[in-house]
């Protein structure tokens, strides 16, 4: 049997704030975009009380809870205290996942046998909250799913054991959107079936849960009766890095969009130099504000040069974006990745490479922005994260819907 | 039109030129041979439109001339089967029937007409040379690696000839490694150029012996090549060959002297353990060590060998697709290789140690990987 802990700092980037500036205890906080498309990433349980929850539209938390104090916030602070937290972790269990910036997954199987798994649990849990000053909350149980959803149950700042063999009805009474795995279309298709309790599932078979939802029906199925066999992954290895952009104001100008697609895409060529990869399939999306969202990609060979990749991209563009319509949103996204340096062509100009590498080890030295081709200047804002270090994505506090 | 053959020497002439048939046709008739008898004399033809070969055999009986194409799987198939045996082929003309007897029974299939089969080209202008088979299946050997897939750029795709009254210029390039051959014991009447594509280069290597003279006639859109009782023709690659000329570095101070097999050895073993797409390695000379490493982070794997090498230069540090230099070491037979370099970014050049045959040289091009 195994015994998974799943934790999660409660309200985290509101608990980051309240610890730089402890005026802001007791008071209802918004932490997210600031623009008008800005959503909700965090808010205080104080905000909560109005109606509020992460991912709503900024504007509406605003009416519904005018006197709250809005922060634009900063991920770069948020994830150093991440950090304090994955190192105090690191330190106490055998195998743990880092499975976003504010969440962890930690296998104590075995630890039973000398020492107690909800012993450690708590102790862990209150070393982190004695040595960082950062609320947490746990969940244990035999797996991912069950804990994480006890987690969920647990909060705000406390935690719950699920003993082995009562899983079942530990789920059974809680909502079938506390399942991980259920957003909101899928919880509206199955309030329309009449299943709103957890129990409904466990009850039914689960060739009917596969009718309606296909494969996925059978994963949620396993899931609302607490079976899940995932294992704890230390380092989860990326299959794609992407950026993408949503205007404050959709736009129509396809100078400021082409200049966008080319910033990204050489922003992400630097990261795939940077982590010594290579891609084989571009990717570029764009969502018109009708919100239809369209992708279109393609195979190339493997590469990680800025002349290989860019023109791709751009072309992709132009051949994407055909509707005419104010665009909301656009992305680049490079996958099929694998471990390597980049193939030098024996007839591309010889002078080139040498380019890349010193342009690189500018970026290296005085940042990812120091050194950009001229068209791509006006794309202020992309992500400076280094996706090759087997940390989770971080979760920017003002992006935007 | 009737006949009577050896069904073993009828087998081993379709043999010789079924490598044109391609598994899935868009013409039907491309599926069958193309049997004539003009005059006692029995021609054989397989087409794929660009490329067409024929040869030739004298039945041991024949009568009435005439022309049939007979489908090629079926009549592979039956001969494959036999055991060495005159057959009789008789053809009706106005339904294409053909019945073959053995000593076994009666076999019927029916045929398509002859004059559906396409024409193979007319050479205008053509210039000639000649060659020894041995010339031009080294010539081919050495090259045909080299070629590239890019379905984009065709002309690398195949074999670029260069025949002037001095020399005979061989390249093959795919963009990241390149091969020159330039043979001196061969000439052309005049300069000229043309691209052979990869197919009918196959097809020559597999019917070359070496001992037979090859005669090549060529002008701008099409090649022939006539040897035994062979007839090859093909069409040429159209387009402008990149200036290779220009990419050869010519001043590559370091000098590394190692030996060719256990240099081949080491990368082999060691490109076990390199990412399974990417395959590379990294190749490391400091004084007279050659170090060659390899990983894969995926895995965890890791190999690193360490060789004695001569060396003259500065330490350098190059990353290699090691399914590349592999290639390269196999098609070079000398026991010593040199491989000289200029730049970690700059192309290395992998040359035989000394030369076997006076006659023949080799230049190896090889594009290494951005190592950081």
């Amino acid at each position: 049997m195994r015994a998974i802990m799943h934790m999660d700092l409660d309200t985290f980037f509101v608990s980051c704030e309240r610890k730089m500036d402890s005026r802001l205890n007791g008071k209802p906080i918004l932490i997210g975009g600031t623009s008008d498309r800005g959503v909700v990433a965090s808010c205080s349980y104080e905000a909560r009380r109005f109606g509020i929850h992460s991912a709503m539209p900024m504007r509406m938390a605003r009416q519904l809870c005018p006197e709250a104090i809005v922060l634009r916030g900063n991920s770069g602070v948020y994830s150093k205290f991440s950090d304090e937290v994955t190192a105090i972790i690191k330190e106490a269990v055998p195998l743990y996942e880092k499975s976003s910036v504010d969440e962890f997954y930690a296998d104590l199987t075995g630890v039973d046998k000398f020492y107690g798994c909800y012993k450690m649990a708590t102790e862990l849990r209150e070393k982190i909250i004695h040595e960082t000053g950062l609320p947490i909350s746990f969940g244990l149980s035999v797996n991912k799913t069950v804990s994480k959803i006890a987690t969920g149950e647990a909060k705000p700042n406390n935690k719950i054991n699920v003993i082995s063999g009562t899983e079942k009805p530990f789920l059974a009474p809680l909502s079938v959107k506390k399942i991980p795995m259920i957003g909101d279309v899928t919880y509206r298709s199955l309030c329309n079936l009449g299943v709103k309790r957890i129990q409904s599932i466990q009850e039914m078979p689960m060739e009917v849960m596969e009718k309606v939802f296909g494969k996925n029906g059978i994963v949620m199925w396993k899931k609302a009766n607490g079976i899940d066999n995932t294992p704890v992954v230390p380092y989860q290895e990326r299959k794609s890095i992407s950026t993408e952009r949503t205007f404050d104001k959709d736009t129509i100008d396809t100078k400021k969009l082409e200049g966008l697609i080319l910033a990204m895409a050489e922003n992400l060529v630097f990261q795939l130099r940077r982590g010594n990869k290579l891609s084989a399939c571009v990717t570029i999306k764009i969502r018109y504000s009708d919100f239809q969202t369209y992708t279109l990609q393609k195979q190339i060979p493997y590469s990680a040069s800025d002349h290989t990749i860019i023109p791709v991209a751009i072309e992709l563009f132009r051949k994407l974006y055909n509707r005419r319509l104010l665009v909301r949103l656009i992305g680049v996204r490079l996958s099929h990745l694998v471990e390597g340096g980049h193939q030098i062509n024996l007839f591309d100009d010889s002078h080139i490479i040498g380019l890349y590498q010193a342009m690189d080890k500018i970026r290296e030295k005085y940042g990812d922005r120091a050194i950009m081709k001229a068209a791509g200047m006006e794309a202020k804002t992309l992500s400076r994260f280094n996706p090759f270090t087997g940390e989770p994505p971080p979760l920017l506090p003002h992006r935007r819907a | 039109m009737n006949f009577i053959i050896s069904s073993s020497a009828l087998l081993k002439n379709l043999q010789s030129i079924s490598g044109v048939l391609n598994s899935s046709n868009s013409l039907p008739i491309l599926d069958n041979f193309l049997f004539e008898l003009v005059k006692g004399e029995l021609t054989i033809s397989a087409s794929d439109l660009e490329n067409t070969m024929k040869t030739s055999v004298k039945p041991d009986e024949a009568k009435e001339d005439g022309k049939i194409a007979i489908p090629a799987k079926l009549l592979l198939d039956t001969l494959k089967n036999f055991s060495d045996q005159p057959l009789a082929f008789s053809i009706d003309a106005s339904n294409f029937g053909i019945e073959i007897s053995s000593d076994y029974g009666k076999y019927k299939l029916v045929g398509q007409n002859a004059a559906d089969f396409p024409k193979s080209p007319e050479l205008k202008g053509a210039s000639s040379v000649k060659l020894k088979g041995d010339v031009i299946a080294q010539a081919i050997d050495k090259t045909a690696f080299a070629t590239g897939n890019d379905e984009l750029r065709p002309v690398m795709s195949g074999v670029f000839c260069q025949f002037s009254p001095e020399k005979l210029i061989f390249v093959a390039t795919d963009a990241h490694k390149l091969v020159r051959y330039t043979r001196t014991d061969g000439s052309a009447s005049k300069n000229s150029d043309f691209i052979l594509p990869k197919k009918p280069l196959n097809l020559l290597k597999s019917n070359l012996t070496g001992a037979e003279e090859v005669e090549i006639s060529y002008n701008e859109s099409t090649a022939r090549f006539n040897f035994g009782t062979i007839e090859l023709t093909c069409r040429l690659i159209d387009g402008k060959y990149p200036n290779y000329e220009a990419v050869i570095p010519t001043d590559n101070p370091n000098v590394l002297t190692v030996d060719r097999v256990s240099f081949l050895n080491s990368i082999k073993r060691v490109s076990i353990f390199s990412n399974k797409t990417t395959h590379q390695v990294k190749i490391k000379v400091a004084g007279s060590e050659l170090t060659i490493s390899a990983e894969d982070l995926d895995f965890s794997n890791e190999a690193k060998e360490r060789l004695t090498c001569s060396y003259s230069g500065d330490d350098m540090e190059i990353g290699f697709n090691s399914k590349f230099l592999m290639e390269m070491l196999n098609h070079i037979n000398t026991t010593e290789v040199v491989l000289e370099m200029s730049e970690p970014n700059k192309a290395g050049i992998l040359l035989p140690s000394g030369n076997e045959n006076e006659q023949e040289h080799i230049l190896m091009l090889v594009m290494p990987v951005m190592i950081r």
